[in-house]
């Protein structure tokens, strides 16, 4: 894929993927440390045939997106951990109705208005069950300037192939560092657009939801001459609200299937300095980047020190990190909250040994703490 | 941390423009072949609040986006509250620019760090004649003293992030900072 060099922040290389990802609509209301997603956006959109809007509040962002969306483009909204609380009920409708969407979330201190201009990584798990009900989460999560913006490409082309909200994870670190990144081109994410499904047989044939068991409905375009009911209760396969059992049970099972049998599409992961490793980082986001300042140093000691650094947190790389923790003893998982990824290593890896590192003032964790911490440790 | 790397600090308050500062130098660095990164902290409240801004210049890939305490090689501030703050992330012996308006350092502190006085604000105000140059100024007497980058790199990098309108100004700002601080190290 030919590349680029560009000189930007993490929020504004999230904005600028958007919109070479086709993304035509933008709906949202500004939030610290979120905003400048917002700001960029609004500037570029009306410069590429689409709309940006500041709508009165977090809530009313999301259910124009899921508008947007359900009229056919590809839309995004942005905001931080407050604002995803706003939105946790129409994540829900979106997961229920299976409409695309992608949601840029920079964390910072929570809970409820916590720590605005802060650091934090308290929505992991907020991020895998945003609503109640039982759907499973896509989270994608930024580890460098450049994932801000291939992150948020493959999160517009998830969200089309799994028709449900994608939800793409920075931090205030690394959605305010300003710095390089090699990103691709806007011609090359062009070309690797993958158009969301459509049925194109008689409209009288057309049933959005009638699909097999591990696939995506099938919503066509709004005022294309196709329809289908919209709502957030069960429903049957043209969409109308149903409490038939069978039904009932194959949809919910659908929505978790269609995802948890195509892990392999989703999986991503990076290995840092892990082929030689006896000391396992466990770390993602903006922490990732201190946990390889700490393995350089660490390996100048002679300590062998690697990472193991989940891109895509939900589904985790469940597989990929037992392989690893059943050779290595010592592992210690990083996070800027209190344990929130390390309960999901623990479970990934049926090992309850696994040591934390964690950090809650809204400050980011330092490579000297990371080192004192595996020096303490092993 | 790598030998080649060098970290700056600029400390003031909200509003001041130190972080475009920030941006300048990163991006001339880059632009120049290196490594350049900017990283700021600042509290919510926007205006008046302590701010802080790190700027790494490496030749090799920088990975922690923020300067560690103590590792600090230059320190400029322009707000009292700012400097007593970030002052300690500054390495014994660094080199420290203050305001002598607006900060007052001890007696300890000029025998710990390398401090100079330039009065950066009032520069700006009365001999460039526009207050919003002082992250310009700043800008100069931290590249002079440091020698960190290409001054033509880094001067080029700053007009091209202000209106055309202001470039004559940002250029005057850029030479008055350079000689107050070569008569700082004189």
């Amino acid at each position: 894929m030919s590349t680029r060099e560009v000189i930007s922040t993490g929020n504004e290389l999230a904005a600028i993927a958007a919109v070479d990802a086709g993304c035509r609509f933008f709906g949202g209301y500004p939030l610290t440390p979120s905003s400048e997603v917002m700001h960029v956006i609004s500037d570029l959109l009306p410069k590429n045939g689409g709309t940006a809007i500041q709508m009165e509040d977090e809530i009313a962002g999301i259910c124009c997106v899921i508008g947007a969306a359900m009229a056919g483009d590809r839309a995004l909204t942005a905001t931080s951990g407050p604002g995803v609380s706003l939105k946790a009920e129409n994540l829900g409708l979106a997961q229920m109705a299976e409409v695309p969407l992608v949601l840029v979330n920079v964390m910072r201190g929570g809970p409820s208005t916590g720590l605005p201009t802060r650091v934090s990584q308290g929505d992991v798990l907020q991020a895998k069950n945003p609503s109640h009900g039982d759907y499973k989460s896509i989270t994608l999560c930024a580890g460098s300037l450049a994932e801000c913006y291939t992150e948020t490409v493959r999160a517009f082309n998830l969200a089309d192939r799994f028709m449900q909200p994608v939800i793409v994870l920075l931090d205030e670190t690394i959605g305010h560092m300003h710095g390089k990144a090699v990103i691709p081109t806007a011609e090359a994410v062009e070309a690797a657009i993958v158009p969301r499904k459509s049925f194109d047989g008689p409209a009288e044939e057309y049933f959005p939801y009638e699909c097999e068991a591990d696939e995506p409905a099938v919503l066509n375009q709004m005022f294309t001459g196709y329809r289908y009911h919209f709502t957030g209760l069960h429903h049957d396969k043209n969409g109308f609200p149903t409490e038939e059992i069978e039904t009932c049970r194959k949809l919910i099972q659908r929505l978790e299937d269609k995802v948890a049998m195509h892990e392999d599409e989703l999986e991503s992961y990076e290995e840092f300095m892990m082929d030689d490793a006896d000391v396992m980082l466990v770390a993602y986001g903006s922490v990732s980047l201190a946990a390889k300042e700490t393995i350089r140093n660490l390996r100048a000691e002679g300590i062998k020190a690697g990472l193991f650094r989940p891109i895509t947190l939900w589904p985790s790389p469940a597989t990929k990190m037992k392989e690893y923790t059943d050779k290595i003893k010592n592992v210690l998982v990083v996070e800027l909250n209190i344990g929130q990824y390390h309960s999901e290593v623990q479970r990934a890896t049926a090992r309850l040994d696994i040591d934390g590192l964690f950090k809650v003032n809204g400050r980011a964790i330092s490579p000297h703490e990371i080192a004192a911490k595996v020096k303490e440790l092993y | 941390m790598s030998d080649s790397k060098l970290l700056m600090r600029f400390t003031g308050v909200g509003g001041q423009g130190v972080l475009l500062a920030g941006e300048i130098f990163a991006a001339a660095k880059i632009k120049t072949g290196g490594q350049g990164l900017k990283t700021a902290t600042y509290t919510s409240q926007v205006r008046g609040g302590p701010t802080v801004v790190d700027i790494q210049l490496d030749d090799e890939e920088i990975y922690y986006p923020y300067a560690v305490d103590g590792d600090v090689d230059f320190m400029l501030s322009v707000a009292q509250m700012s400097y007593v703050l970030f002052k300690d992330g500054v390495k014994p012996g660094g080199t420290i620019v203050v305001d002598p308006n607006l900060v007052h350092p001890t007696e300890e502190d000029r025998k710990k760090w390398n401090i100079h006085e330039i009065p950066i604000i009032t520069i700006a105000k009365e001999e460039v004649g526009n207050v919003i140059t002082q992250s310009v100024v700043a800008l100069a007497i931290a590249n002079t003293m440091m020698n960190a980058i290409d001054k033509t790199a880094l001067v080029d990098t700053m007009l091209s992030k202000v209106p055309a309108k202001v470039h004559e100004v940002n250029k005057k700002a850029y030479e008055l900072g350079e000689k107050y601080a070569k008569e700082a190290m004189a």
